[in-house]
């Protein structure tokens, strides 16, 4: 594996093709949506504060996709939460539509990883609870069998969460967040738990919610497939303390399709991210990722004496 | 047939299977009772007197002490007088499931020994209304308290302490002092039913809300719930199934309460009728008015679980 990758010359993940370089420069010129200005967070901790998050920094445009990578323990969930409000944080500003926000609200919407549909509601209540409880006016279940209708689940108006497999739930839940109209969605490791074939699906599917409707998208991911098939932009952290690392603007050309995933411009983005994320081996541990230290414990006359 | 086998860790056993052994775990109990009341060599201390031969004091029908009888008929034997007969019995307080079971059907057909004194059927339906108050205002405050306890911090700071060291003080012992404040009747009896439940209930009804998943109150205030609506549409109904299964449980332990409540003031209720058949040494009727406690008991816990499913619905299919 390793040996055929390096013979092939994959372009620098700089390189943008003139479609995308034009695409980035309107998408720049968009209003911004979510300011994050010198944001931190420090908790303590029974070993002393801990800096969990410090000095990110970063804009998102009306109708981007923007997605957080990086590895375990960077703080991309604590990110993401203290943008939804659902946590404190202890330095800097988060500013949407240039005005500052504090405690949750239906302004940012969420998904998170786990399953959150209340399963005492059918999904169309789930689905108009948000417009029930924020009271707008309109007729919330008209909108809510709407946007039922935009994740494809009309045919399940009235069933219960527990009847739903993964992926139903969380396009369930996609939609009860975005009947709100929230100005930004934030999703939380949204496909997680699922299985590679029904993630790739919802990948599809959440595309295709994005080109059609208003929202500027916000995605927390440790899958970098999933990261740079998703979006414009990536935002790279790294852990102790969680900081921005790099800003990636994806060279892949939109409309994006999963044929994509072996294009050139996918695959240095890819190898950026890798990089990125997870360095050569310290010298200095002697450890090795790949290699465990192990004692062959098959004797060399067995019958079946090796593997290949 | 499955090969599954019998006992297998935490694997459900097939349907067929568990109705057999659900069946199986009121057959044992009243097989047992059977052996013990029909087969002659099993215990049977005493021996029903059918012949009183020469014994003096002896009498037809009577129920004498194994070992008694022995003598007394060795006595007679001696003097060569009239050898006394009888038959292997078992004590006055041991019916035959037989008698029982004809106890359950005539205890309500036989009227009061005095008149002013109650039929059995108004016995229970007292027992039930006492049970029935004193579980419902028990619950008119516990389940509110508990609910906003369980939700509140500063709400469960202020009131569990106190509620629990009160749940230690047993409920009987408040017995006298009902009495003296609420008189003889209903009211004491009422009193030691909410006593007993409300702490309890309290405490379990707060312990039950603070396990709703907090992701789901993540979502809400996400979604826009503020204060009223997260406790009204989020709080409140996620934990409803699980209050209901913690209400059928208390409104078990209330039961337990109800004797010795019936046995504060004046004696009143089903433990009246208990008392006043093992007075008259009418042993199948007091073991009757156990087993329908416990007839009553099962079935009501078996409606209640009918009736949660019809009302739930969402926890259909989900383990229930």
């Amino acid at each position: 594996m390793n040996m055929k990758q390096t013979h092939i010359e994959l372009p620098s993940y700089l390189d943008q093709s003139d479609v995308v370089r034009e695409r980035f420069e309107r998408l720049k010129k968009r209003p911004v949506i979510l300011n994050v200005r010198g944001l931190g967070k420090q908790f303590d901790s029974t070993q002393g504060p801990v800096t969990a998050l410090r000095g990110i920094d970063f804009d998102v445009h009306r109708r981007e996709f923007v997605c957080v990578i990086g590895p375990s323990g960077c703080g991309k969930s604590t990110l993401i939460r203290i943008l939804a409000g659902l946590e404190t944080h202890t330095e800097g500003e988060v500013l949407l539509d240039r005005k500052p926000v504090s405690g949750p609200g239906p302004d940012r919407g969420m998904v998170f990883q786990g399953y959150t549909l209340f399963p005492w509601l059918t999904v169309k209540k789930n689905v108009m609870f948000g417009l029930e409880v924020s009271g707008r006016g309109g007729l919330p279940e008209e909108e809510a069998l709407q946007w039922i209708e935009l994740v494809g689940l009309s045919k399940f108006v009235n069933a219960y969460p527990h009847q739903l497999s993964g992926g139903m739930k969380q396009r369930v839940a996609i939609a009860r967040a975005l009947a709100n109209q929230p100005r930004i969605l934030l999703m939380d490791e949204p496909f997680g738990a699922l299985d590679a074939q029904t993630r790739a699906r919802m990948q599809t599917y959440l595309m295709e919610i994005w080109k059609n409707i208003d929202v500027t998208i916000l995605f927390i991911t440790h899958d970098l497939d999933e990261a740079v098939f998703l979006a414009d932009r990536i935002l790279v952290l790294k852990a102790n303390p969680g900081e921005v690392q790099e800003v990636i603007e994806v060279p892949v050309p939109h409309p994006r399709t999963p044929d994509q995933l072996l294009s050139p411009e996918f695959l240095a983005t890819r190898a950026r991210l890798e990089e990125l994320i997870h360095p050569p081996q310290d010298e200095k541990t002697g450890l090795s990722e790949d290699h465990l230290n192990m004692v062959r414990m098959v004797p060399v006359d067995d019958e079946v004496a090796d593997v290949y | 047939m499955s090969s599954q086998p019998w006992f297998a860790v935490r694997k459900e056993l097939a349907p067929r299977r568990r109705l057999v052994l659900g069946i199986l775990s009121f057959v044992i109990p009243l097989a047992i009772w059977s052996l013990v009341s029909y087969v002659p060599f099993i215990w049977h201390p005493d021996v029903r007197i059918t012949d009183p031969g020469a014994v003096s004091y002896f009498q037809k029908g009577m129920l004498i002490d194994h070992d008694i009888f022995e003598r007394e008929s060795k006595k007679v034997e001696a003097k060569g007088e009239a050898k006394p007969h009888g038959t292997p019995a078992n004590p006055i307080y041991l019916p035959a499931p037989h008698e029982v079971a004809k106890a359950m059907y005539t205890a309500f057909t036989t009227p009061p020994q005095r008149r002013g004194e109650k039929w059995l059927h108004q016995s229970l339906g007292n027992s039930i209304s006492v049970i029935a108050l004193g579980f419902f205002i028990s619950s008119l405050i516990g389940v509110p308290l508990g609910i906003l306890a369980g939700t509140y911090d500063a709400l469960s700071r202020l009131n569990e302490p106190f509620i629990e060291f009160f749940r230690y003080l047993p409920a009987p012992a408040f017995g006298a002092l009902a009495v003296a404040v609420l008189g003889i009747n209903e009211a004491p009896k009422i009193a030691i039913i909410f006593i007993g439940t409300f702490f309890q209930q309290v405490l379990v009804v707060s312990n039950t809300t603070r396990k709703l998943d907090p992701a789901l109150l993540e979502a809400a205030v996400t979604l826009g719930a503020k204060r009223m609506s997260l406790l009204f549409k989020v709080v409140i109904p996620g934990v409803i199934v699980d209050l209901y299964k913690d209400m059928r449980i208390l409104l078990g332990w209330a039961w337990t309460y109800l004797i010795v409540a019936e046995m504060i003031g004046a004696s009143s209720g089903i433990t009246w009728f208990i008392t006043q058949q093992a007075r008259y040494k009418n042993f199948p009727n007091v073991y009757a008015a156990i087993i329908m406690i416990g007839i009553i008991g099962l079935s009501t816990d078996l409606f209640l679980a009918w009736l949660g499913r019809r009302i739930f619905p969402w926890q259909r299919g989900a383990a229930a």
